[in-house]
């Protein structure tokens, strides 16, 4: 839309544009700040209506207070817990699945991977109960088990998806060939097929990091002690504790978010290739 | 060669489709089971009740309320995040200076938890230093405390808007992604006919456009379907039910009142619910895919 001035003559519109989007910029900004800025402030400050000011000094009182507390190590460690196996399994799984789909077709095999990637759409309430009644009856209510498995299975529709697509993009002739080798099917992918999909498997690694890391239901339905919460419902445990303490919050919703931040300023490229090629081939 | 094939498939897919089967499958299939039961949640024994859950879904109060802002939470999430997101992607397209900064501004609310994103809208809403009735009051002049949260009027909305903030980077990548497939001689044609940037807009881009149009707007009313986590930590359904949606209404009855047996009937309704959905989906990615192959 910028480039309508005939030329030679001054173009209004780049700067309009981006005086536009520095705007909106702010605005979008402004919820983000206002954690930043609480976390460095004292609750009676931020209580006395000064939180979207710019702090005088920084107060780094909040954070020894969240890194201080035994709950919060907890959390984060049950948190870790959860996140790497069920990231892992979860595009093994993918990987394994999207292999036979690109590579090995078969009758019926295109209805069974839309059956799965389906699985990416539905509310994840619609098996709640019965997933709940199953891990009541193994005994695993309240262990960080349920969860990791959980997130493992339905994380196969993603996984499977994007690896099939990027499978079916290695060229054939080179499986024909290792097979030709004397290969079999699981050299193919371990030593040939896989070493040249790390791309997908940033992609993935990124995308469930971050939704297994932020998931709120999933422990929330089977975990019920405080000592297996993982963090994201520790924050909410914790918000009775610091009922009014606004930058304790603060700066606990920072520590909380640090390492899908983390991901996300490193492997932004990746993160949002990975959405928009979920997005648009689902 | 094909019985190779065979046994490769077999070894390949037998523990993801396993994994797959037993813990989302058959939970989805039971679910229409435990729908016709009066299971409790914590006795192994329950009795068959028929399609008395059904019926009072019927009958609930609270189910309609949770169905009608439902509803409400799928339109806004249509119009809402959806424009937003393509005026977003139309200002970035045009290579502005720092494009890239700002994108990564628009998107970053996408790697929140959810829990966080709800956090810092309470805070927003908050009646008597958040930021938004601060502005209102530095506006007007006068001192404004509205509880937006609290209040059975606005707390819908104010929880939408919330999700709104967080959703609009996604809608915005999509959109951006379909931009750059748009041909450049195309938009040069236009100009040299004398189109006005209206209509090189109305006429050439948003039809060219529509296979991301339908992806955002699918993708916008599914995971509105899903809207429970930001709801649970803002307003928890609250207050007086105000703010239900039917994911929230099925966990409260589930797992609040532990009538499973009606939570599992009320998550059939909500699995059929998403299976039209998922096949109009599918239906108008078919059909645009026909006319824009």
């Amino acid at each position: 839309m910028a480039d309508l001035a005939p030329q030679g003559r001054f173009n209004p519109w780049p700067a309009t544009i981006f005086v536009i989007l520095c705007v909106l910029a702010v605005l979008f900004l402004l919820p983000t700040v206002g954690v930043l800025l609480s976390s460095v402030k004292t609750t009676r400050d931020i209580s006395m209506g000064d939180l979207w000011s710019l702090p005088a000094s920084l107060y780094l009182g909040n954070f020894a207070e969240v890194l201080g507390n035994p709950a919060v190590h907890r959390y984060f460690l049950n948190t870790v817990l959860v996140t790497l196996p069920a990231t892992a399994v979860s595009i093994t799984l993918g990987a394994l699945a999207g292999y036979v789909f690109a590579k090995l077709p078969f009758r019926g095999s295109n209805a069974l991977f839309l059956i799965i990637v389906a699985g990416m759409f539905f509310p994840p309430q619609v098996i709640l109960v019965p997933l709940f009644r199953m891990f009541n009856g193994m005994g695993l209510i309240d262990t960080l088990w349920p969860v990791i498995i959980v997130h493992s299975a339905l994380g196969l529709p993603i996984c499977a998806l994007m690896m099939r697509n990027f499978f079916a993009t290695v060229p054939n002739a080179l499986r024909e060939a290792a097979i030709m080798e004397g290969a079999s099917e699981w050299q193919v992918l371990t030593r040939v097929v896989l070493p040249l999909s790390l791309p997908a498997l940033a992609v993935l690694a990124t995308l469930q990091f971050t939704w297994i890391w932020n998931d709120f239901l999933w422990p929330l339905i089977f975990t019920q002690s405080d000592d297996k919460r993982t963090i994201m419902i520790g924050i909410v445990n914790l918000k009775g504790q610091y009922s009014v303490a606004w930058g304790v919050q603060g700066a606990l919703s920072l520590v909380a978010s640090l390492p899908t931040l983390l991901v996300f300023l490193f492997f932004q490229r990746f993160f949002i290739k990975g959405m928009t090629m979920g997005a648009v081939k689902g | 060669m094909e019985q190779h094939n065979r046994f490769w498939r077999v070894v390949l897919l037998a523990a993801p489709l396993g994994v797959f089967g037993i813990f989302v499958l058959w939970p989805l299939f039971s679910s229409f089971y435990y729908s016709l039961t009066d299971w409790n949640g914590f006795d192994p024994n329950y009795s068959f009740v028929g399609f008395d859950n059904f019926a009072k879904i019927a009958s609930d109060r609270l189910f309609l309320q949770a169905a009608i802002n439902t509803a409400i939470w799928m339109v806004a999430a249509i119009v809402l995040p959806t424009t937003l997101g393509l005026a977003l992607a139309l200002l970035l397209d045009s290579r502005v200076l720092g494009a890239r900064v700002f994108k990564s501004i628009f998107y970053l609310p996408i790697c929140l938890s959810a829990v966080i994103v709800g956090q810092i809208w309470i805070w927003i809403y908050q009646a008597d230093w958040g930021l938004l009735n601060t502005i209102i009051t530095e506006v007007t002049g006068e001192k404004y405390k509205y509880a937006w949260l609290a209040k059975p009027d606005t707390a819908l909305w104010s929880v939408i808007v919330a999700w709104s903030w967080q959703q609009t980077g996604l809608a915005m990548v999509i959109y951006l992604a379909g931009l750059t497939a748009i041909p450049g001689d195309l938009l040069e044609v236009c100009e040299i006919e004398g189109a006005t940037p209206w209509q090189r807009f109305r006429r050439v881009v948003l039809p060219l456009l529509a296979p991301s149009t339908v992806v955002v707007v699918a993708l916008s009313v599914i995971n509105s379907l899903k809207g429970f986590d930001i709801l649970y930590i803002m307003t928890g359904g609250g207050p007086f039910n105000s703010s239900d949606t039917l994911a929230m209404h099925m966990y409260n009855e589930s797992f609040k009142k532990y009538l499973m047996g009606y939570g599992a009937a009320i998550s059939v309704v909500l699995f059929l619910i998403a299976m039209a959905i998922i096949g109009l989906y599918f239906r108008q990615l078919r059909k645009v895919d026909r006319i824009y192959g």
